[in-house]
């Protein structure tokens, strides 16, 4: 069969409109979030472990959670390894403590995750710092006063009773999957029954040691404190992120010997040589408290941070 | 009187006992009523009520300063003594829109030959943020994603100077081009990512590529590939190559291999890391019909950090030049860092170079780098 230049011209033309068309309507067609598909699971990535583990409580089995950061980690550093961006590119829902604590590290790797899903805006991104009642809110912002948070204290999850309060913000934004709506709804109704139910025994075991004052390494532990009653007097660090210095160590020796104190409280991960100073000076003890589920092997859960906190609280105090 | 001292006594006791009990009910009493009060706010419907009202949200784009002060001793320089502003960058980032981010970074620097302030736009790019199967796009003015090193502003290189493959292949600062940028996320179980770049070498041309006259344009090409050896350890091997116009009118090609091993314990990353990073360059230079030149470039150093604001650092150079076979330089430079903070950051460096095994240069500077602001970020 014989074809005209003009005609082979055409065609040419056709072809390459046709792959156009095909082209431009593959890049039109929004992506499918692959577990979003029928009997999948919905892929959940938090930033902390304590984020990971609400997460798995409010979706059960219907959700596949990944936290990046580990329970012994610093919240402040962690390192925004490509891997995590992997993990985030296939994620359904990105859950966030969010008030600037992971400013150096989730940004980047949101950023370069091509997953629009889960940007800051978009119904996968999860705050979980929405209506938490904030403390130690700034009502001006100078890093002369070291690593200040500008939207208040985020170390908000040592708080039992706001760990509702984010499990009401997953459920949120568990919404993405209607279909499982009330399966969720029926899990965070026990998450706070299970919150409240432990909060009384916490409460109660913790009440003969309400206004007991201590020291703590860094001013991580406001909510902790009041919810259960302590009052932090000081910190090693002189300012917040700053490492102690030998004059911060002497004022904290003063106090501690002129108030009584004897306890210092501090994380997994600061080492304990000037806590360590401290207490044998002071005659005092310290305490490494767990920052995040699973800083011990022994905290699987939410609730066992808190059981594992109380009891070497107690340990400390009594 | 004996009996009144014990009367006396009797009362006493009873009215101490009576005392006690009656405290101990007391404080039963408060610890009863302040465990119910307790527990009352550990209610999830009174939280919101208490909540502070927070800053106001802005649309403002992040904005940060960060300047570079140098002071170096140079032995064979004839002024031997220098001291001044390197430079000042100013970075403006921010969400454009649903689809997008944009960055913008301006560089104040000063010609050390001719003392002129001058002002340059470095970058300039808008990312998009919605591209579909695992695509992104990146245009405008950048630092091309070749080798390890060379996307990298000076001010977040460990070294006080970039590696001299990087100074004579390209500039002090590395390559910039002004183009369009497409990578792509491979669906693999490991972290591989392709990128191919292509425009214009940036405004101002460097040793290797020029803008050029004709339709000629620069090419660059990098595959990432990342793996997790423990929690640990990671591994990140990467592969590049570049094609583009150069100063003699013809082409310039290079191919570039980096390797770059991570060491930081999980717990305990902000006392003690480990880098070993080493770079390839070959550079395939037509400079005329007849004339093609063949050179390489490497480097290779370690950085340990002792202590949580205490960094030391060892580097190995070496590098050809780009239109001359005969012409080599080494260096060895010795690094001591301190980084009180995140926004700021004290380095004293020594650094020991020569040419063609020739009298040798002993360099030392004391670099000081600080940031206000909110600076984006950066990539690991």
């Amino acid at each position: 069969m014989h074809i005209s230049p003009r005609n082979r011209k055409e065609a040419k033309m056709k072809t390459l409109c046709s792959w156009i068309i095909l082209a431009a309507t593959a890049l039109a067609v929004p992506a499918v979030p692959e577990s979003m598909r029928a009997g999948d699971k919905l892929k959940v990535v938090t930033s902390l472990p304590d984020l990971k583990s609400i997460a798995e409580f409010i979706g059960g089995d219907k959700v596949d959670a990944f936290a990046i950061a580990t329970g012994f980690q610093n919240p402040h550093f962690v390192d925004p390894k490509p891997s995590y961006i992997l993990k985030l590119s296939k994620a359904d829902l990105f859950v966030t403590i969010g008030l600037d604590l992971e400013t150096g590290w989730v940004p980047p790797l949101l950023n370069s995750a091509r997953n629009s899903n889960v940007l800051k805006g978009a119904p996968g991104y999860v705050d979980a710092s929405t209506n938490v009642p904030l403390l130690q809110v700034p009502t001006s912002v100078n890093r002369g006063e070291g690593d200040i948070h500008i939207y208040g204290n985020p170390h908000y999850w040592l708080d039992p009773a706001i760990g509702k309060i984010m499990a009401k913000n997953i459920f949120d934004g568990l919404a993405l999957d209607r279909e499982n709506e009330s399966y969720y709804e029926e899990n965070l109704k026990k998450f706070n029954e299970r919150i409240d139910a432990k909060a009384k025994e916490w409460m109660t075991t913790m009440l003969p040691f309400r206004g007991t004052k201590i020291i703590a390494y860094h001013n991580e532990w406001v909510y902790f404190e009041q919810r259960f009653g302590l009052k932090i007097v000081d910190f090693l660090e002189p300012k917040p992120g700053i490492p102690p210095t030998p004059s911060q160590l002497a004022k904290v020796i003063s106090e501690m010997k002129r108030e009584n104190i004897k306890v210092i409280i501090t994380s997994p991960y600061f080492t304990t040589e000037s806590a360590d100073l401290v207490a044998r000076n002071v005659g005092g003890k310290v305490v490494t408290l767990a920052t995040s589920v699973g800083a011990d092997e022994s905290i699987k859960t939410y609730v066992d941070l808190f059981d594992y906190n109380v009891a070497k609280m107690v340990e400390a105090l009594k | 009187m004996r009996r009144i001292k014990w009367r006396i006594i009797q009362l006493c006791i009873t009215v101490i006992l009576f005392s006690v009990a009656n405290a101990q009910q007391d404080s039963t009493a408060i610890a009863d009523s302040l465990l119910v009060e307790l527990q009352r706010q550990m209610s999830p419907q009174l939280q919101p009520q208490q909540a502070v009202a927070r800053p106001a949200p802005s649309t403002n784009p992040d904005l940060s300063a960060i300047g570079d002060f140098r002071s170096s001793y140079t032995s064979t320089a004839s002024r031997k003594v220098e001291t001044y502003l390197n430079e000042l960058e100013l970075q403006v980032t921010s969400v454009v829109d649903p689809y997008a981010r944009a960055e913008f970074l301006f560089s104040f620097g000063k010609d050390l030959t001719t003392g002129d302030l001058g002002i340059e736009l470095e970058v300039g790019t808008l990312t998009s943020t919605s591209l579909p199967y695992q695509l992104q796009l990146v245009l405008g003015k950048f630092k091309p994603q070749w080798g390890k090193v060379n996307v990298l502003h000076p001010h977040y290189f460990s070294f006080v100077d970039f590696p001299k493959m990087i100074s004579n292949f390209f500039d002090e600062e590395g390559m910039f081009m002004e183009g369009l940028s497409v990578s792509w996320l491979a669906p693999v179980n490991f972290y591989q990512e392709f990128v191919l770049e292509v425009g214009r070498v940036g405004s101002e041309p460097n040793a290797s590529l020029v803008q050029g006259n004709n339709d000629r344009l620069l090419y660059t090409t990098h595959v990432k590939n990342f793996f997790d050896l423990s929690d640990d350890a990671t591994l990140e091997i990467g592969l590049s190559a570049l094609t583009g116009p150069n100063r003699y009118g013809y082409s310039t090609g290079m191919a570039g291999l980096d390797l770059t091993l991570k060491w930081k314990p999980l717990q305990f990353n902000t006392y003690k890391s480990l880098t070993w990073q080493n770079e390839v360059l070959m550079n395939k230079a037509r400079i005329s019909g007849m004339d093609i030149v063949q050179t390489f470039g490497a480097y290779s150093y370690v950085e340990y950090q002792i202590e949580r604001r205490w960094f030391i650092g060892v580097r190995y150079d070496y590098s050809g030049l780009t239109d001359d076979e005969q012409q080599k330089e080494q260096a060895g430079t010795l690094l001591l860092r301190f980084q009180p903070t995140e926004f700021q950051i004290l380095a004293l460096q020594y650094q020991y170079s020569d040419w063609n095994h020739a009298k040798g240069i002993s360099q030392v500077t004391l670099r000081a780098i600080f940031g206000i602001g909110r600076h984006a970020a950066h990539a690991y």
